[in-house]
């Protein structure tokens, strides 16, 4: 072993090019990194600490025709909960605290596991400011638990409207992950009703404020002082056709009773009062709405939640006899003055079908005018069922409006191959048709559909589809912009459609009139009762009328369950629907009115 | 001037700035490391007092007779070896190793301090005269003085801690002169070793390249067979480690090979790092403006990813400034080797190289990315007591060596 070859030169250069080959690798590491892809890791840094939160958008607010608001927005605060940080134990006090049963606080957390840790669920709506100042002083001890002010529906403007405006819900887990950019966890989605055909007016968009957070996901402070952040945007506000006072007249009507009724501008298809009656209260859903509510709902045998006006099916009962008496002078098949023999009923085969009294011998206006049922039963065996269905099709039954809510049902009217199906070929007779020639039997329509059709008898055979929105005004712009609607028409003669307007004027307003008790001198009333015949009870009372005579400006349909003939219970409260819409639209000269009052007197 | 030359003939002005520079870079960029933290804020004290305490250590090895280290040099080696062994027995563990040890309420690593014991002894054994490294009975036993703390240090284990000894050993070893063909056989042992972390099949293709290398040194037989049956049962002797240590320090090891196995840990840490040594930019983002500094986003930043602190906040300009002084501070020492007036001295400054810079690539290197991350704090600059007094004990003996170069022990 010599000297030189310990510690030579060469290995003295190995170690110095071994330090030289680390150093360049890793100048050049830093060059690459600080110098060319700095921006990427600059990218990458903001994405560690900037963190936003969605601020909700407020939904719109519903108006009613001449700006009324009927649904509006309120303050409410909502509870929520940041896993990342949440400490399980804090769970049993937390409970207690909220008044909500044990093991709540871990359902929220299971129903949202597969989102982000770090975003806040909402844990519970509508907080009482008691609960939140509580949160408040305690805030050291509850990580993870903050609290939100956002607005809930504000429903105290005097108008129910359940089955109009419907609720919005919690958006489910499924349907927040087919929308993830439009919505966030704890969102409000419209469920039912306008809050649902009209959401994506209503929500607006959700805000973001960004703040700069530690790696413990701890909030520092603003980022960039907030100037980066997106304001939320209120959803646009919905102008209803709905007309104030005549809901709010109509819902009182309804308070104590069951049924429904449906109110249109007979031009527009404008709806102008609505009731499902029983309602419901639609503040219980601006929360949380907890389990037992709901069974009370769901297992009221009044059937608070069902919509009576537009899924409720009833046979029509006499104010189906227009739609029949259109048919035979359509088709040619009798003429008006034309008259029949009433004796209380007809005898068909060995069945004898019974008429209301025996009203003698009457022509068609006669037989409109007083409901005769033995009229309409020989009319029928003319008429056929080919052309009985032909003509209520035209008349929009037997199939959807396609109003503006959901859902509807179609009712049905009866065809031939209906017959076959049900009876079997050749095994059903004419003497099948007699019924529902007087609106009963197999015949069946929604009230929606009833006024769909009083309108058009109401406007010379045009309306259009019925709806609740005249249209949105956005926002931000605050321009109003109207929805467009379809036409409907049903083709029929001028002539015939004259003889069956003034048919359902002398209803009202002639002395043999059905409903000559709701004749007001102040305003021609046109109309027809009709009674559908209930298997389960008391029959339900129908009336169906449009007023004014001369130039129509409201269409009616009206349900009253179980309780008998049509002109006793639905004409009164159709009389006094219209009454309150006209006069609110000063069609009514008062002078006339105080000369009425003074009559009374 | 003349009494700076007059000072720097008695004392390495070149290696006692840079290491003070270096201090004074770790204290800032602790403070920022640390500042407002909820646990660590009073981590810059106790570095200050450390670095404080740290000076007076340098001196006084300073001042030591120059034969001091050669007397010492067997029995701290036997100390070192004691307290390696201790520490398996009495230590605490920290991160999953055994590696903490405290005496009288004060806590230290031994593996720190018994660097200083293996530098010493090896330089004692290599630089005596009748040794002759080329004889493979020699080289044998110096293998052996080399692996045994390693060995303990596994125990703890603690991987980082063993690659920085085995390092230093071979730095040494090299130094001393050993040939090719020794240096196959000090190195072929780690490699199979190295392989067989990967699996079996690479642990056969080393040993076939063993096989290939044999054939080309054409040593005789018996010779060749020792060197491939040592090879061998390094295999097994990895497997046999394998079985007695725990699930996860296991983990650790394998963790080691592939990073990216623990995303949510060094994995974590080590893209952290990148993040914030990227978007520091030129300049930086200013002391205490680094939003991956300052929002914690890197775990325990002040230890083994300070080097980050600096990246950030002090953009490319500081990361190339304290590259460069870590530069100065180890050609210096290389030419120092030169310098030194005897053989022990001289190995010893290059055993103290080896050590400052396995440190140095390693730490610099986990905090770009380039090289896996194993926990080694960055000398100087990384907050921690005994590594501070371990290295600044290391540099006084330098500086020794350097003041006692003209005396011939």
């Amino acid at each position: 072993m010599s000297d030189d070859y310990f510690g030579s030169v060469l290995r003295r250069r190995i170690i110095f090019l071994i330090i030289i080959g680390m150093v360049a690798v890793q100048t050049l590491q830093l060059v690459n990194m600080q110098l060319l892809e700095s921006n990427k890791y600059e990218v990458k840094s903001n994405d560690n600490s900037v963190k936003p939160f969605t601020v909700k958008a407020a939904r719109g607010i519903i108006f009613d025709r001449n700006i009324e608001i009927l649904v509006g927005n309120k303050a409410s605060f909502a509870i929520q909960l940041t896993p990342s940080e949440y400490d399980i134990e804090d769970s049993k006090i937390l409970e207690k605290v909220l008044e909500v049963e044990p093991g709540y606080i871990d359902k929220i957390l299971m129903k949202y596991k597969n989102f982000s840790k770090y975003k806040p669920r909402t844990l519970l709506r509508g907080v009482d400011y008691k609960i939140i100042s509580w949160i408040e002083e305690n805030h050291k001890d509850l990580p993870g638990i903050t609290f939100q002010v956002e607005t809930k529906r504000d429903y105290s403007f005097g108008i129910n409207g359940s089955h109009i405006f419907g609720y919005t819900k919690e958006i489910g887990k499924d349907a927040l992950q087919k929308s993830k950019d439009i919505y966030s966890i704890g969102d409000k989605i419209g469920f039912i009703g306008l809050e649902k055909s009209y959401e994506p007016f209503l929500r607006g968009m959700n805000g973001k404020e960004y703040f700069i957070s530690n790696s413990r996901q701890k909030i520092v402070k603003r980022y960039n002082e907030g100037k980066s952040n997106i304001p939320p945007i209120k959803g646009n506000d919905l102008v209803s056709t709905i007309d104030y006072r005549t809901q709010k007249v109509a819902e009182e009507l309804f308070s104590n009773i069951r049924g429904s009724v449906v109110a249109i501008d007979p031009e527009s298809g404008e709806i102008l009062a609505y009731v499902s009656a029983p309602q419901y209260d639609l503040s219980i859903f601006a929360d949380v709405t907890s389990t037992t509510t709901w069974d009370s709902l769901r297992f009221d045998e009044a059937k608070p939640l069902f919509n009576r006006g537009s899924i409720s099916m009833y046979p029509p009962g006499s104010t189906y006899k227009m739609l029949m008496a259109i048919a035979a002078l359509e088709e040619g098949l009798i003429s008006p003055t034309q008259k029949i023999n009433c004796k209380g009923g007809l005898q068909y085969g060995n069945r004898f079908f019974k008429c209301t009294h025996y009203h003698g011998s009457v022509n068609m206006k006669d037989a409109i005018e007083q409901s005769c049922n033995t009229y309409f039963y020989k009319l029928i065996l003319k008429i056929g069922i080919d052309n009985f269905h032909k003509y209520s099709t035209l008349f929009g039954f037997g199939k959807k409006t396609r109003i503006d809510i959901s859902p509807e049902s179609k009712g049905n009217v009866p065809s031939k191959d209906y017959y076959d199906r049900i009876y079997g070929r050749g095994k059903w007779t004419d003497g099948y048709l007699l019924n529902i020639g007087i609106g009963q039997g197999e015949l069946i329509t929604t009230p929606l559909q009833l006024a769909q059709y009083t309108s058009l008898l109401a406007n010379w055979g045009i309306t259009k589809t019925p709806h609740f929105v005249k249209g949105y005004i956005d926002s931000q712009t605050n321009e109003f912009t109207s929805l467009q609607f379809d036409s409907v028409k049903a083709n029929v003669s001028k002539s015939t459609l004259k003889f069956i307007r003034e048919a359902m004027f002398d209803v009202v307003n002639s002395m043999k009139g059905t409903a000559k008790n709701i004749r007001m001198s102040e305003i021609s009333i046109c109309g027809k009762t009709g009674t559908a015949q209930n298997p389960h009870g008391k029959d339900h009372s129908i009336f169906i009328a449009f007023a004014p005579f001369d130039n129509p400006k409201i269409a009616v349909a009206t349900i009253v369950e179980n309780v008998g003939y049509g002109s006793t219970y639905a004409a009164p409260i159709t009389q006094k629907i219209i009454r309150a819409y006209l006069e609110n639209r000063n069609e009514i000269k008062s002078e006339k009115m105080t000369i009425n009052l003074q009559e009374e007197m | 001037m003349k009494i700076g030359a007059k000072l720097q003939d008695k004392f390495d002005l070149v290696i006692f700035l840079s290491v003070i520079v270096l201090l004074g870079i770790g204290i800032v960029a602790i403070y920022s490391a640390t500042y407002n933290h909820p646990t660590a804020k009073g981590n810059i004290n106790k570095q200050l007092f450390f670095i404080v305490a740290s000076i007076a250590l340098l001196f006084i090895l300073y001042f030591l007779p120059a034969r001091t280290f050669r007397v010492v040099a067997l029995p701290s080696y036997i100390f070192s070896i004691f307290i390696l062994i201790a520490v398996l027995f009495l230590g605490k563990t920290v991160y999953g190793a055994k590696s903490w040890m405290s005496i009288g309420g004060l806590g230290f690593q031994p593996s720190e301090l018994a660097k200083i014991g293996l530098i010493f002894f090896l330089a004692h054994w290599l630089t005596d005269t009748k040794r002759d490294i080329n004889n493979l009975k020699e080289l044998f036993y110096t293998v052996i003085i080399a692996l045994f703390p390693i060995f303990l240090i596994l125990l703890e284990p603690d991987m980082g801690t063993a690659i920085v000894y085995g390092s230093i050993s071979l730095a040494m070893i090299f130094w001393s002169g050993i040939n090719l063909f020794g240096l196959f056989v000090v190195l072929s042992p780690g490699m199979i070793l190295f392989a067989s972390l990967f699996g079996t099949i690479p642990f056969i293709a080393a040993l076939l390249l063993v096989i290939v290398a044999l054939l080309f040194f054409k040593q005789n037989l018996f010779i060749s067979g020792s060197v491939f049956v040592m090879n061998l049962s390094a295999g097994f002797i990895f497997e046999f480690i394998l079985k007695i240590l725990k699930p996860h320090q296991v983990n650790r090891i394998r963790s080691f090979v592939d990073p990216t196995a623990d995303p949510l840990g060094s994995g974590y840490n080590a893209l952290q790092a990148k993040v914030a040594m990227g978007s520091g930019g030129f300049l930086g983002k200013g002391f205490l403006e680094g939003n991956q500094t300052q929002l914690r986003f890197i775990p325990e930043q002040w230890t083994d990813f300070i080097y980050c602190v600096i990246g950030e906040e002090f953009g490319f300009l500081g990361s190339i400034f304290l590259i460069a002084i870590f530069l100065v501070l180890f050609l210096r020492l290389l030419s120092l080797t030169s310098l030194a007036g005897d053989r022990f001295g001289r190995i010893t400054i290059v055993g103290i190289l080896a050590l400052f810079f396995i440190h140095f690539s390693i730490n610099i290197g986990m905090n770009l990315g380039i090289t896996p991350v194993i926990g080694l704090p960055l000398p100087f600059v990384s907050y921690g007591g005994s590594s501070l007094l371990t290295n600044m004990f290391l540099v006084g003996v330098v500086l020794n060596i350097y003041k006692n170069r003209k005396h011939h022990v």
